[in-house]
């Protein structure tokens, strides 16, 4: 009855770096998830936690997050999810909101 | 157009937390205090398996209505449906405690300038009460922000904003029902019991959960207008419940005390008669209660929009 | 010689019913009381009769077959049940009392459960699955009721009634009943004087009871537009772009669901942006969608004929009659038969969600424990094979359609559309994308003789999911639908399965499209795309003419 946590590590070919110190988005609706991408010197790595009550999905959110690394070739931050339930659909969309959200 | 102005625009009921807490306050004013980098999750969740989230379901911060220090408390809905549990409950409790002592140093450094400059707190409700996986913590955060609230009295305005999709329930009514004025729209509800505890306990003949359109006219924001429990119905975009408030900050504190609807001996007497008067109608319906106060055709009230409603609903005691 | 040949048996079986029932009608007219309706059953049905209770995913005739349960089943038992849908739990409860025996329907809805316990349990023997055509087919074949027991809004002493914006399934059942020398016994809401309209004629008519309270109806087709979500428009706009503007999509049916919805509510936003208004989107067989009201409001539909109607939407549709199929008295008449064919010979494209899919394509919406039935969907998630007419967008889609030659050497034919929108995961995560069918499992559980698809692969033409569009019809043999299966099929386990150079193929020939593809831009994909985005708003288009049920209000 605990919460699942899943660690990633990333290594962009050609890191970019966060243009500010963090930004947040998203509400742990059910079905739905929250993400914090914040700077963090990781020697051009990035890295991801994720939290989340749901078991079995480790190579889903694995596949999730590498392709989102793989899009926007983020260096030096930390990506924290704290996830309910959300499809890689939703997962994939948060992710690139969030980037949005700092442009906007 | 900036995000701040597009936000205006936005519906209130279908905006996230923050994005009220963001519009309700000038452009550019806002500050998160406590927000979701600080990562003050609910120790307890976790332990149920529960998901977490990094703001416990509160946003908290500070901002200005033109020289007014405004400090907002928003409840997400979404998020356990805005259920109150110990670090949200705290957060709630240190925003209240802010706007003491802001108003007490404005009070000692500058009191000329206190009706100008006086703090306003903004609570905008999401939340069916206390969060039952962490009931005790849950309870005793209801206790601490009612205390709080009294600590304001005559002092900073405290403004229940009520526009959200699950409304304000549980213990938080009674939370709401402690604030010095209560706007609300007409897609919101205030109400203590909520509608499926109600059926469940006294059965569907008596109140039927499923039927959306009685728990509207019962706990609904038209209802509460006609009935003086809340103070202003305004329209449902952020813009609109932001005026309301810029409004209530420009208001005396004596003005802001006469829209209280309990606490008072003449609050209790306007109460008094509404008990007798809801004995003599007897209503079987919130609509019999609307024709006893000289609406003659409720019906077309409920499906009447914003506009023609203010125009035609006559109110039992409308308040300052 | 031997005696005279008798060749009225049913005509003179029915008159000697019915005279058992006479005593229970008031003088001179068809009407009998509610508390008489159990005996006036008990007069006119006798054991191993084929008996048709109205009931479809809409009206139900809720009164008389809570009736039909109080027979005493040592007296009335071995019924055959012979019905278009079975959603009420009285529908059941007569097999659990033993009363009925045998059933053939053509959808269960939530009471799924509850047939497949009957099956295993023994007190239910299934006689088929249908679709609805299928099954009204068989009503005029072998399966004629012997009695129907259906529901109407108003009755006069004749027994004339009055169907309405409802009509639904009752002309078609009391045709093949009452032509076929059965008996018709009808629960109506109201006994009038004179009829709004006469929907169905007296002469067809045996007995009318004004039931209790109203008959049961269920709003199966409001979705409150609260409830779209963001990846619902993304598939909207790939659908608008990819799917209605490519061929050029007319005339359609819309399957039940929020993507749908989603897709009638950005018609005049996204819709109009694309300048697609009169070039899709005309002509519709669809329920009264509350959904549809801004694009009909905004001039973008010609027509829309109605299966049944839709709790709410009566006064909207008859203020339209422009659009809806009205009666010389003002209010619109829906009726399932001659949708369900509109829908079977006459649309261009089917689009709709469903449960499962499986790797080669076949979906299905069965799952363990559940017979769900099949409804209409796969009448029009078919091409008819009898349709001889064509139009540009069922010409294209066949031109494209190489593997038809297989068969047809030079000869052109065109092709339907039917397109399973589909997010590759439900709730709680559910794939939608499994190596084998749960309709497999249930086949064997429930003793079914083939497991119930709903729509087979080889009538998918398109799979739209949040990854993308499979255009399966432009692909040549069965591995290379598979392959574009696992490319729309995103995390799934049969999606993990895709290699990545056979879906970069698969972009190159066109036949599997990303949104970027597409030229759909994500980050539009929001809610303020929504032309309402709440039963409030909708309310507002309909300039108040569309009244809501209560469990949709929120104010």
């Amino acid at each position: 009855m605990a919460l699942t946590q899943l660690k990633y590590e990333f290594s962009p070919a050609t890191p970019r770096a966060l243009p500010v110190p963090a930004v947040h988005f998203g509400v742990v609706g059910s079905g739905d998830m929250e993400v914090i991408i914040e700077n963090k010197d990781l020697g051009g790595k990035a890295v991801a936690t994720v939290v989340t009550p749901v078991t079995g999905f480790d190579h889903v959110w694995e596949m999730v997050l590498r392709r989102f690394m793989d899009e926007c070739q983020l260096g030096n931050v930390a990506i924290s999810i704290n996830d309910n339930n959300a499809t890689p659909v939703v997962v994939s969309l948060r992710l690139r909101q969030a980037l949005l959200e700092i442009e906007g | 157009m900036s995000k701040w102005q597009t936000l205006q625009t936005r519906s209130f009921l279908e905006s996230t937390a923050r994005q009220r807490a963001q519009g309700l306050v000038d452009e550019g004013s806002f500050t998160e205090l406590v927000g979701p980098t600080e990562r003050f999750i609910s120790p307890h969740l976790p332990e149920l398996g529960e998901a977490v989230e990094f703001d416990d379901g509160v946003v908290t911060g500070i901002g200005l209505l033109g020289k007014h220090p405004a400090i907002v408390i928003s409840q997400e809905g979404r998020f356990i449906g805005g259920a109150v549990g110990e670090v949200g409950g705290a957060k709630m409790v240190g925003a209240l405690k802010l706007a003491q002592s802001i108003y007490e140093k404005l009070q000692a450094e500058n009191p000329a300038e206190v009706q100008a400059r006086r703090p306003i707190v903004l609570i905008s409700f999401e939340t069916g009460g206390v969060r039952l996986h962490e009931a005790n913590a849950g309870l005793l955060a209801h206790a601490e922000v009612m205390d709080q609230i009294q600590n304001l009295r005559h002092k900073v305005p405290v403004v229940s904003v009520v526009g959200s999709k699950i409304g304000c329930f549980g213990g938080m009514g009674f939370v709401a029902a402690a604030t010095d004025v209560i706007v609300m729209s007409e897609f919101s509800r205030i109400g203590l019991t909520g509608p499926e505890v109600i059926e469940q306990e006294m059965g569907r003949a008596e109140f039927d959960a499923s039927d959306r359109a009685l728990v509207f006219r019962t706990t609904g924001g038209k209802h509460k207008y006609i009935m003086g429990d809340c103070n202003y119905l305004v329209p449902d975009s952020i813009a609109a419940f932001r005026q309301q408030a810029i409004a209530i900050a420009a208001l005396p504190m004596d003005a802001i005390e006469n829209l209280r609807r309990i606490g008072s001996r003449s609050a209790i007497e306007r109460q008094m008669q509404l008990v007798a008067m809801a004995a003599e109608v007897s209503p079987t319906d919130a609509k019999d209660m609307w024709k006893a106060i000289g609406n003659e055709n409720p019906q077309q009230l409920i499906d009447a929009n914003y506009t023609d409603f203010m125009a035609q609903a006559k109110r039992l005691t409308p308040a300052a | 010689m031997s005696e005279q040949k008798v060749w009225n048996k049913t005509q003179r079986d029915t008159q000697e019913r019915m005279s058992h029932a006479s005593q229970y009608f008031k003088p001179g007219t068809k009407v009998f009381e509610a508390k008489d309706a159990v005996a006036i059953l008990e007069a006119v049905i006798r054991s191993g009769d084929r008996v048709n209770i109205e009931g479809n995913n809409q009206k139900q005739a809720d009164f008389l077959s809570d009736c039909l349960c109080k027979l005493d089943p040592a007296r009335v038992n071995k019924l055959h049940m012979v019905q278009s849908s079975v959603p009420l739990a009285s529908h059941l409860q007569a097999f659990e009392l033993g009363i009925a025996e045998k059933l053939d329907f053509a959808y269960a809805g939530p009471q799924g459960g509850a047939v497949a316990k009957a099956i295993a349990s023994g007190k239910l023997k299934l006689g088929a699955i249908h679709t609805y055509l299928e099954l009204f087919a068989r009503y005029f074949m072998d399966l004629t009721p012997r009695v129907s027991l259906i529901c109407a809004y108003e009755a006069d002493k004749d027994g004339n009634l009055y169907t309405g914006f409802n009509t639904e399934d009752t002309p078609l059942i009391t045709e093949a009943t009452k032509f076929k020398g059965g008996i018709v016994i009808a629960q109506v809401n109201k006994i009038v004087d004179k009829v709004q309209r006469v929907d169905i004629p007296g002469e067809w008519v045996d007995g009318v009871v004004q039931s209790p309270k109203p008959f049961f109806i269920e709003p199966l087709f409001t979705r409150d537009p609260a409830l779209i979500t963001d990846t619902h428009i993304l598939m909207a706009m790939m659908a608008l772009k990819g799917i209605y503007a490519e061929y050029g999509i007319k005339r359609l049916n819309h399957g039940i669901g929020f993507n749908t919805s989603a897709i009638e509510l950005i018609l005049p936003t996204y819709g109009e942006e694309l300048g697609l208004k009169g070039k899709i989107c005309t002509n519709f067989a669809l329920n009264p969608h509350p959904t549809l009201i801004p694009a009909i409001e905004s001039g973008w539909v010609e027509s829309i004929h109605c299966f049944g109607g839709e709790l709410g939407m009566a006064e909207y549709a008859a203020a339209r009659p422009d659009i809806f199929f009205i009666g010389p008295d003002g209010s619109m008449r829906s009726n399932r038969a001659y949708s369900q064919t509109a829908g079977h010979y006459a649309i261009d494209m089917f689009i709709g969600g469903t449960l499962q899919i499986d790797k080669y394509g076949n979906s299905s919406t069965a799952t363990a424990g559940r017979v769900a039935g099949f409804g209409g969907a796969p009448n029009m998630g078919c091409d008819a094979h009898g349709r001889r007419h064509s139009t540009p967008a069922w010409m294209k889609c066949g031109n494209e359609f190489t593997d038809q030659q297989n068969f047809l050497g030079d000869v052109p034919r065109g092709k339907r559309l039917v397109v399973q929108m589909q997010e590759t995961f439900q709730e709680k995560l559910v794939p939608s994308f499994v190596e084998k069918l749960d309709a497999w499992k249930l086949a064997e559980q429930a003793e079914l003789d083939l497991p119930p698809v709903m729509v087979y692969s080889d009538d998918i033409t398109h799979i739209l999911t949040e990854e993308g569009i499979a255009y399966l019809h432009r692909c040549k043999g069965l591995d290379q639908r598979m392959a574009a299966i696992r490319a729309v099929a995103g995390y799934t386990s049969i999606g993990l399965q895709a290699k990545p150079e056979e879906t970069r193929a698969l972009r190159e020939a066109g036949i599997f499209k990303t949104p970027e593809d597409l030229g759909v831009d994500r980050s539009r994909a929001n809610r303020s795309l929504l032309a309402a985005k709440s039963i409030k708003e909708l309310v507002d288009w309909s300039g108040g003419l569309y009244n809501p049920p209560a469990r949709f209000r929120n104010w």
